[in-house]
């Protein structure tokens, strides 16, 4: 029993941090058929601006120093800034280009961060210490479960209702969906592509930066690769999820995250080092069953 | 000054041309039907009016402002509205949200609520469907749709590709007096693609012909629909093979 309640809140916590993950890129696919490779670099960008650029092992904090209530907001900000800069200096200029021409820029984008990263603050990863006191173990229903998940779980569902809110209640959240749809269909009726873009480039950010605060009190290193990972599972998400649909986006996600806990609980000792193998076999059988994705928008149809 | 010109304007795809040095104009609360064979240009001329796809040289005017070069999102601003062919509507949004999209250009937030209950009082069926999401109606109930959406940027001058594509001639009918309805109470500029001269003959207004790309006829459109142009438009200038046909 209470390895069951371990086992649910380490998947929930996991699929949580995959979903967010999952969202950023979906949101960007949406309005402008672009899958950002950045958006690891952007989560590592974020984890950086909490330090004092230095190639020391130890990092001292920056922003990291100041209070969660100023922290919070201002690293998100910080995150949808690099994605609207990114979006202006690069995926501007390549809005009728090839979505294989602009998946290339994205991965150059991607090394230009990172290399700056390194050039700034070295390749070592270093131990930082944001908010530990939230890596203390509370008893729930029998299992110790770090704060840290709990907060993980609740933020994941604040996030995906809040954006629900924001694509069902809002505006700029219609225009969003009808720009996702189809999006010369939505400029023809006044829909206006730059603030639908740059909307979308802003969200898509501030969830790398709300995933980078979380990765960076789990492990307590800020490491120039710690975007590259999880980007990769963010984009399998997408993929399973249906490309474009972001309940799928979310939904792909927690699964992820759930296979990924369940395969380290329950595979035999001696194929636990091949978990991922066994990971991605299974998003291999899932695209071979659904290669349109688990969960296809009822518009999904072939755009031309 | 026209509401609509259209300077010696061409169109191509790649080295394909599609409008070669079209002229043409369009006056205020004028009703024009654009017909003509497959591949004649029709929607590609929309398509350059509303900025979906570039023109190689050649302005468009409406009311005077300058449309080439512009965004389309620009464009519809400037009071043009479109029915793409295919309707395009949004099916992942509701029908109520589909109208509300081309809102976001207007200031005058109460007309727009009654605007919707207008269309809804136009198109009962929308109104019954208000939530339900757009990709569940029927080819006809999207044609009405995309009308109703169109209309909400409250356009002083639309465009409609094909209304009738695909539709029973009993629902075209009722397109067309609803369409010719709107026009009257709004004072609206309409510009419609319709292949059948027939039906552009008995709504009324005047009938433009193109072929390749060019404007080969024009005229009234009930003195159009059993003039010989059209029968060249469609099947060129070889008259003996028309009478092989016959």
């Amino acid at each position: 029993m209470t390895n069951l309640a371990q086992l649910f809140f380490d998947a929930a916590s996991l699929g949580g941090l995959y979903a967010m993950a999952a969202l950023g890129i979906a949101l960007i696919f949406g309005v402008m058929n672009l899958v950002n490779f950045a958006h690891g670099e952007y989560i590592a960008f974020c984890v950086f601006a909490l330090i004092v650029p230095s190639t020391d092992a130890v990092a001292v904090m920056l922003l990291g120093r100041a209070p969660a209530l100023l922290l919070v907001p201002l690293v998100l900000s910080l995150g949808a800034a690099i994605a609207i800069a990114s979006e202006y200096a690069v995926f501007r200029h390549l809005r009728r280009a090839d979505p294989v021409a602009m998946m290339i820029s994205s991965f150059a984008l991607g090394f230009v961060i990172r290399n700056a990263l390194l050039a700034i603050y070295g390749g070592r990863p270093k131990a930082i210490s944001l908010w530990p006191e939230l890596n203390t173990p509370v008893a729930i229903v029998g299992a110790d479960v770090p704060l840290l998940q709990l907060i993980v779980i609740l933020t994941t569902l604040l996030v995906v209702a809040g954006l629900a809110g924001l694509l069902k209640k809002t505006r700029l959240g219609l225009e969003m969906r009808a720009a996702a749809e189809n999006f010369t269909m939505a400029r023809l009726l006044g829909v206006k592509a730059n603030v639908v873009i740059t909307g979308a480039f802003a969200l898509s950010g501030a969830l790398a930066a709300a995933v980078a605060l979380i990765m960076a009190t789990q492990t307590g290193v800020a490491d120039v690769r710690m975007g590259g990972q999880i980007m990769l599972v963010a984009f399998i998400a997408t993929v399973i999820g249906g490309l474009g649909s972001l309940p799928g986006a979310v939904a792909a996600g927690f699964l992820i995250g759930a296979a990924s806990v369940l395969l380290q609980a329950f595979l035999p000792l001696d194929a636990r080092p091949f978990r991922d193998a066994f990971l991605y076999s299974l998003v291999i059988v899932c695209l071979l069953v659904r290669p349109q994705g688990l969960f296809v928008p009822a518009s999904a149809k072939p755009r031309v | 000054m026209s509401k609509l010109g259209v300077f010696d304007i061409s169109v191509r795809y790649g080295k394909v041309p599609a409008i070669t040095d079209l002229t043409f104009h369009l006056e205020e609360g004028e009703r024009v039907f654009i017909a003509g064979p497959n591949g004649a240009g029709k929607s590609s001329l929309l398509n350059a009016i509303c900025g979906r796809v570039p023109t190689t040289h050649g302005r468009i005017e409406m009311d005077g402002d300058l449309l080439t070069g512009r965004a389309p999102e620009a464009i519809a601003r400037l009071g043009l509205s479109m029915v793409p062919e295919g309707r395009e509507i949004f099916g992942s949004l509701t029908v109520e949200e589909n109208l509300r999209v081309g809102t976001g250009i207007r200031r005058d937030a109460e007309a727009v609520e009654t605007d919707i209950e207008e269309i809804f009082a136009a198109f009962p069926i929308l109104g019954e469907r208000r939530r339900a999401a757009a990709g569940a109606l029927s080819g006809g109930q999207q044609q009405m749709l995309a009308i109703g959406r169109a209309l909400m940027t409250n356009p002083k001058l639309m465009m409609v590709d094909e209304p009738s594509l695909g539709l029973a001639p009993k629902i075209v009918d009722q397109v067309y007096d609803t369409l010719v309805a709107l026009q009257e109470e709004r004072g609206l500029t309409l510009l419609i693609v319709e292949q059948s001269s027939l039906r552009a003959a008995r709504v009324g207004g005047r009938m433009v012909l193109m072929r390749g790309g060019r404007i080969v006829g024009e005229g009234n459109a009930a003195d159009m629909a059993d003039r010989d142009a059209l029968a060249q438009a469609y099947f060129g200038n070889t008259q003996p093979e028309a009478e092989e046909v016959a």
